[in-house]
């Protein structure tokens, strides 16, 4: 059992198909081996019979045998048996006596084989008996006289030493073809065997069930959308995920083999012309109108391309998950600040109160949501669409947090977005350029830590100006600084924020300019026509 | 207990903090036209409440012990519930109050509360009322005004000025008015004194009146350049060329 269980699969189709060629081999070798035998002993017995019954026809063999001349027939049949390749030729009387027997046999002795008794009843027979030679095949004939009176046998017999010879002699050269032909069998056996196993990358078949099935629950459980498709661009694998993000409600044989270009529309990436010598990490590209982060990794088994794999994830996902990853260590620090804060208020408070300041008090307390609360007002009065409004309160809040301030122009207002701009694309543009403007004040120690936001739909574009005393564009990605990866943040993020941003005001058919800010830092604006 | 009566708002105060609610109530009692119907301390009772007194108006504190208030904001609209609500939340969480301005609550108000805007806020919840009961043909310019009432406008801004000062803008119209060929905002911040940020601004409301328009090149690939041209420049500019 041990053994059984540590022979390896391609052995054991090795071993199996040596052991089935040579199964095969014999019994063909025996089955072969016994058909020549009968045609043999069938051919030679016609032969005997056939000289037998020539001889007993012959009018002078008769004639001697009446006669029962053992001289004459001695010579005659010495002469004819020269002729023959039989081992013997006997010629008996009536009563079965030897009349001639070509190995000079007693005469007048009965012939021996005790097979005799047929032939004097007017047959010819063909029998294999025992003789005084030895073992033998013999063609049997009577010699009938004028009247058909059995007066005599004839005798042809072959020796079965000597027949068993002629068929080894014969079967001989079979069975060097059956070695040749095993030997075939046995390197062809041990060929297949070695390319399986090369094909199966040494695995056993079960190794191999168990690779498919957790590989098929992999990619199930993989967030990632992942396609793989082959060098026709045809689909060969697709997970749920994939499916789901691209709401491809179809089935397998509707996807399988079928062209990627038929269900995701804007594939720049899968069609690259790169797409033969480098792999791409982390693009981020339109997936029918979905924007995603993609991956594309080219399928090289033997140094050869076979296909490529996509993975891809939905952006926003991402970006919320970051979102949140950074609030949640932001509002820690916050919490312990704002504690700290209320505790100074209270003592404040009861101070004044103790004191009966109470007019210091109330302005006290007044003064600390007014600020707020006039921003908030702010901007609900000037910014009608919700979304928007949701968004800039809380980046309001956001900058107060982190010690920045968010400062709006009084000329702001937004009434309404237009068709060719989603309100989350517009937030996404907005969103990104101020977290930019947040993150590079945090860097300038010397800047004034407000950020100046312009928004106005009063002409024919919306305008977006956003301003900042950060530490301004770095000379370095200033050409590329919309191109996806381009970061200028340190530890390295992902460098998408602008990329997305031009993305969507390309999208909308607008245009962004960005330049230095006076004394330092940047200016974005994003212009988008209505 | 005249309840038909039409200047009677009945007012549901949702508070979890006994004192702050007993003074809320009597703040906004001292109004006669408001009266207070009742206060919940808890989520659960100001559903019940809500049902049960049919409220005109909730004041509606987000931390309650049992829930957040924006749900009860959220079970009003899902059960279409005939109330208006003011909201009021801490600073601290903005979150919520962009969340209550989606869902269209008639003020938001940040705590602490100060009872000036409150006040206020109940005054133009008044008039609201008020516009709504006598509004006999509706038309949509009035619908309009009835829906800048319940949004906004009840600070007292000067909606034309939009931030325009008569001097700033005057150096800006100056300075077209000298030259004929069109310029950035950086031409514009180095020929006045304007900062960067308010130079936008101006342009932008030089645009919107009609004095300057706009030319986009696209010298540089992939940077354009804005240019804010005379409206009457072309016209200036070919009839001097003329006169050659």
């Amino acid at each position: 059992m041990q053994i059984k269980k540590n022979v390896s699969f391609t052995n054991k189709l090795f071993l199996s198909l040596c052991l089935f060629s040579i199964i095969f081999l014999l019994l063909l070798q025996s089955y072969i081996w016994n058909v020549t035998e009968a045609i043999l002993y069938k051919n030679l017995g016609i032969k005997a019979q056939i000289q037998a019954k020539e001889l007993s026809v012959l009018p002078t063999l008769i004639k001697y045998v009446k006669e029962k001349n053992t001289e004459e027939i001695a010579e005659l049949v010495t002469f004819i048996f020269k002729q023959s390749d039989a081992n013997y030729i006997v010629i008996g009387d009536n009563q079965a006596r030897r009349l001639f027997h070509t190995a000079n046999g007693s005469l007048y002795k009965p012939m021996v084989g005790d097979d005799n008794h047929e032939v004097l009843n007017g047959n010819s027979i063909i029998t294999i008996r025992e003789g005084s030679l030895g073992t033998s095949l013999r063609g049997k004939a009577p010699i009938l006289d004028d009247n058909k009176n059995v007066i005599g046998i004839v005798s042809v017999g072959y020796m079965i030493d000597d027949i068993s010879e002629m068929h080894k002699k014969q079967f001989s050269p079979f069975i060097l073809v059956c070695v040749i032909l095993f030997f075939a069998l046995f390197l062809f056996s041990w060929l297949f065997s070695r390319s399986i196993k090369k094909q199966m990358f040494n695995l056993e078949p079960k190794e191999i069930a168990l690779l498919f099935k957790s590989q098929k629950s992999i990619m199930e459980s993989i967030f990632e959308g992942i396609i793989a498709i082959d060098l026709d661009y045809n689909i060969i694998n697709i997970n749920q995920s994939a499916r789901n993000m691209l709401s491809l409600n179809v089935e397998d044989k509707h996807l399988l083999n079928h062209n990627i270009s038929n269900f995701i529309k804007s594939i720049d990436l899968i069609y690259g012309v790169n797409n033969q010598i480098e792999d791409v990490h982390d693009h981020i590209c339109y997936f029918n109108d979905i924007i995603v982060i993609a991956s594309r990794i080219r399928i090289i088994i033997d140094q050869e391309i076979q296909g490529w794999v996509i993975t891809f994830r939905n952006y926003n996902d991402i970006n919320l998950l970051s979102m949140q990853l950074t609030q949640v260590t932001q509002y820690v620090d916050n919490l312990r600040t704002l504690r700290h804060e209320h505790l100074n208020w209270m003592a404040t408070l009861s101070g004044l109160i103790y004191m009966k300041r109470y007019k210091e008090a109330e302005d006290f307390i007044t003064l600390h949501s007014s600020d707020n609360q006039k921003n908030l007002d702010f901007i609900t009065q000037h910014f009608k669409v919700p979304s928007i409004c949701g968004l800039l309160i809380g980046k309001y809040a956001k900058s107060h947090e982190i010690g920045l301030k968010l400062n709006f122009d009084a000329a702001c207002q937004l009434n309404a977005l237009p068709p060719s701009i989603t309100e989350t694309e517009f937030m996404s543009i907005l969103g990104n350029l101020l977290d930019n403007a947040f993150n590079a004040c945090l860097k300038n120690p010397i800047g004034t830590k407000t950020i100046h936001l312009y928004l106005s739909d009063a002409t024919d574009e919306i305008v977006l100006e956003i301003s900042d005393q950060g530490c301004g564009i770095d000379a370095n990605i200033r050409e590329s600084i919309f191109e996806p990866g381009v970061t200028s943040q340190s530890p390295k993020e992902h460098g998408i924020g602008l990329h997305l941003v031009a993305t969507y005001t390309k999208k909308a058919k607008g245009y962004i300019l960005f330049d230095d800010n006076q004394p330092n830092g940047a200016i974005f604006s994003v212009f988008i026509p209505k | 207990m005249n309840k038909k009566n039409d200047h009677t708002i009945e007012v549901l105060i949702v508070e979890d903090e006994p004192i702050l609610a007993e003074l809320n109530a009597e703040f906004i009692q001292r109004d006669t036209k408001v009266k207070a119907l009742g206060i919940a301390s808890t989520l659960a009772e100001a559903k019940l409440m809500v049902e049960k007194l049919q409220p005109t108006l909730i004041l509606l504190d987000n931390y309650l012990p049992d829930g957040r208030g924006i749900e009860l904001f959220e079970h009003i609209i899902n059960n279409n519930l005939a109330c208006y609500v003011i909201f009021i939340t801490a600073a601290s969480d903005m979150e919520t109050c962009s969340k209550a301005i989606r869902y269209g609550a008639f003020d938001y108000l940040i705590k602490p509360v100060s009872y000036q805007r409150l006040k206020h806020s109940l005054e133009r919840f008044e008039l609201f009322l008020y516009r709504q009961s006598i509004q006999q043909h509706v038309n949509q310019r009035k619908i309009d005004e009835l829906f800048n009432l319940q949004t906004k406008d009840f600070i007292d801004i000067n909606r034309h000025s939009k931030g325009i000062e008569e001097i700033t803008l005057q150096k800006v119209k100056d300075l077209f008015a000298q030259v004929l060929h069109p310029l950035t905002v950086e031409d514009v911040v180095n020929q006045t004194e304007i900062s960067k940020t308010t130079a936008r601004r101006y342009l932008e409301y030089c645009v919107q009146i009609k004095l300057l328009t706009i030319e986009i090149n696209y010298g540089k690939i992939g940077r354009p350049e804005r240019l804010y041209k005379r409206l009457d420049a072309q016209k200036s500019a070919s009839y001097s060329d003329n006169k050659d």
